[in-house]
């Protein structure tokens, strides 16, 4: 028998070997149960160790996470449940954007008994349930997304900035925020920064007034009710307009970006105050500098109150992001079986706990708490922000069509196209038209 | 017989021939076309179609027009339409005021280097809409930005204003970040157009004294017909459907003082979840484009005829 050439046999024989060693990987691989998942949030490399803690924790499960920034995320969901091709996660704000993808996602009120029990309800604050059935229709008591973390919303402020301007203490109400602004405007600071062009935080400075004029409309209005012209809807659109007269807010702000513009400026020390919330603890895992890393330079509080019969506004905040599960996870048992899994890793499990560790925001799920102890300067304020969680007010208007309405005419008020008056008629019309 | 037989057969054979030739060549043909007549009916004649139906279907009953209507009443709606024909006629202008002079320079006031300028005149084509908008946003930002800072040292930060925050000038500053960017690209266009013009006839018409600015305004101008009407055509098209640098840089505000059919589009389908009425504002966005660029075809022919009425007149003279 004629024999093979020697460097031939040894190319088949290290083929042959390399062919016999993949095997029991692929094999491995394939008996993996893939389970995919989308979201905006947390950013990309806190989701990263999510999924790595996760898939440590279930090696028979492997997760394919995509993160996009929020609007090409929204965008890509809207178009992958079109064409039926949505991932068997999702991440999803409460509210409009669940509701949107209703249709597309499982009850989780059948699948969270099993995951953690009988009473699984008491896991969560009871506003974050509210929140979670934002919208559902009227007698439909079902959850398709659970809460992951929680938000509080207030501003921020620079103590350095504070400190240079003279400012002994942040301000308790709107005389005292005006005259802060100038001295810090004359320090040579940001007062107030408002990235007026990030459509969310004109809504959420609003949302913060409003909780101190007129909570109970605010309430209501985020339900979807007309009730933009009630005098204390009014009366917080006047208020806005006030940091845009009073030149408490920078110059050109409609046009200002809160991320990444105004959050850069704030951590560069170049800005006195500006709106943000719970999620801005992340910093101290992001940066290295040590007045962000233990939060010793920054302090926060609440927005002052905007006349003598108002006090500082309440806390508002709630689900920051929650997870649902679609119906593609419908597939095959295994697959659904895998995606309640991680739903529970993401909420009250592995996941959670990396994202917390690294403050990414408040937990939902009750007992979840940062795996370290926290710097003393740190500690009191994720502390309140905890206790503060517990009495939120809600902080979502339902429908995007209000949302949509309420940014353009708090816009056209703070540009003086509109009084604060008329610019809540013309919200109040959208609304009882998207009532009918 | 055969004579008969022959006689007859021939006047037969030619049709017959001349019908197998041309229904093969016809066969051949349509073989050529199907490739791309079935991506454009799939992906162009199918999508107009059905977004047309989109735009009148309900959820209940039959077709309506209740969403035009609905448009008629909505003042963001009219808004943004006025603010497309803005950018198509404040770009376009733009562009050509520009873009010509400077062909005509590089054309003829320039000896050496052209191609360098024109290198130069085009690279902004060439840089991706989000990078630009980035760049503007931040040469546009008051407090920080390059151009208050211009403005600053010039004793003069306190008057900058706040070009993309204000409502009646965020619509103009993103046209001029667009005309920067679209200017290289008219320029290339018509230094083509100024590089084929016939040389005899212009050597012609500067012995008969038509020289400096009168060759441009009576020769140059109006020989590059075709090229002006292709770029108001591209214009048109291009500014029309000019989505990312507003979405980039105001998102079609403040206040909705930038929304254009396009960003509006994208605000009520994808922000408010609203596609049929997406859908309508899409249908009159082309018919819009259709309406303008016929209104420009029906110009330039109109203008072209006068012109060649007058120059023939001239030479009957």
């Amino acid at each position: 028998m004629k024999k093979l050439p020697r460097p031939l046999a040894r190319a088949l024989l290290a083929a042959t070997t390399a062919l016999g060693l993949s095997m029991p990987l692929a094999a491995a691989h394939a008996a993996k149960t893939v389970v995919t998942l989308w979201s905006w949030s947390p950013v990309q490399s806190t989701t990263q160790a999510m999924v790595a803690a996760i898939e440590k924790a279930h090696p028979d499960i492997e997760v394919r996470a995509t993160i996009q920034p929020h609007n090409p995320y929204f965008t890509a969901l809207k178009a992958a449940a079109a064409s039926g091709t949505l991932p068997d996660i999702i991440g999803l704000p409460p509210g409009a954007f669940t509701q949107e993808y209703r249709p597309n996602l499982m009850d989780l009120s059948s699948v969270a008994p099993a995951l953690w029990g009988k009473d699984w309800q008491k896991n969560f604050a009871p506003a974050l349930l509210t929140q979670a059935r934002l919208g559902n229709p009227k007698g439909d008591q079902g959850f398709y997304m659970l809460p992951q973390e929680a938000e509080v919303l207030n501003i921020w402020y620079n103590r350095a900035a504070f400190a240079k301007a003279k400012i002994a203490a942040p301000p308790k109400t709107m005389a005292e925020l005006v005259a802060d602004a100038a001295k810090l405007r004359a320090a040579g600071f940001i007062p107030f920064y408002q990235g007026g062009g990030t459509e969310l935080f004109d809504a959420w400075v609003y949302m913060q007034i409003a909780a101190q004029t007129d909570l109970k409309g605010l309430l209501a209005a985020q339900e979807g009710q007309p009730v933009w012209t009630q005098p204390g809807m009014v009366a917080a659109a006047a208020a806005w307009q006030r940091l845009f007269t009073a030149k408490v807010v920078q110059d050109g702000a409609l046009s200002a970006l809160q991320y990444p513009t105004g959050a850069n400026l704030f951590a560069a020390g170049r800005v006195g105050m500006i709106s943000l919330g719970s999620w801005w603890l992340q910093q101290t895992a992001l940066s290295d500098n040590p007045a962000l890393k233990t939060m010793s330079g920054y302090g926060k509080f609440f927005f002052p109150a905007v006349s003598a019969h108002s006090h500082v506004s309440p806390p508002i905040g709630g689900i920051d992001i929650g997870w649902g599960i679609t119906k593609t996870a419908q597939s095959s048992p295994a697959v659904t079986k895998a995606a309640q899994i991680v739903l529970k890793e993401l909420i009250s499990g592995v996941g959670e706990q990396v994202a917390l560790d690294q403050l990414n925001d408040l937990p939902a799920f009750h007992g979840m708490k940062p795996s370290h102890t926290l710097d003393p300067h740190l500690a009191p304020i994720y502390d309140s922000y905890i206790a503060e969680l517990q009495t939120a007010h809600p902080h979502a208007i339902g429908n995007p069509v209000i949302f949509d309405a309420l940014v353009a005419n708090l816009q056209a008020i703070a540009a003086g196209q509109k009084t604060p008056a008329a610019g809540m008629a013309a919200v109040q019309a959208v609304a009882q038209k998207q009532a009918h | 017989m055969s004579t008969s037989a022959g006689s007859t057969a021939l006047p037969r054979l030619r049709p017959r021939t001349r019908r197998f030739r041309i229904g093969a060549s016809q066969a051949e043909a349509w073989l050529y076309v199907l490739p791309a007549l079935l991506l454009f009916l799939l992906f162009e004649l199918y999508p107009i179609l059905a977004n047309l139906w989109t735009s009148v279907a309900q959820a209940k009953g039959g077709p309506s027009l209740i969403r035009y209507g609905e448009a008629a009443g909505d003042p963001v709606f009219w808004l943004a339409l006025r603010n497309s024909v803005l950018w198509v006629v404040v770009s376009i202008a733009a562009e050509i005021a520009i873009g010509f002079p400077l062909a005509v320079l590089i054309e003829l006031g320039i000896p050496r280097g052209r191609a360098w300028f024109r290198t130069l005149l085009f690279l902004p084509m060439v840089v991706t809409p989000s990078v630009i908008a980035l760049v503007f946003t931040t040469l546009y930002a008051p407090d920080y930005g390059l151009l208050y800072g211009v403005f600053r040292s010039l004793g003069l930060g306190g008057s900058f204003p706040a070009i993309l925050g204000e409502p009646a000038l965020a619509t103009y500053g993103i046209i001029a970040v667009n005309v920067w960017q679209w200017c290289g690209f008219f320029v290339l266009m018509y230094c083509v157009g100024i590089a084929q013009l016939d040389r005899e006839i212009l050597d012609a018409a500067a012995i008969d004294g038509a020289t400096g600015f009168a060759r441009v305004r009576h020769v140059i101008w109006p020989m590059l017909r075709a090229t002006h009407v292709s770029l108001i055509v591209l214009g048109t098209v291009q500014a029309l459907q000019q989505f990312p640098l507003i979405y980039l840089m105001t998102q079609g505000g403040p206040a909705n003082a930038s929304q254009t059919l396009a960003t509006y589009i994208f605000q009520t389908g994808f922000d408010e979840n609203r596609m049929g009425y997406a859908s309508m504002v899409a249908v009159v966005l082309f018919a819009l484009a259709l309406a303008l660029i016929a209104v420009e075809y029906a110009i330039a022919d109109e203008w072209w005829g006068k012109l060649r009425a007058g120059w023939l007149k001239g030479d009957a003279r």
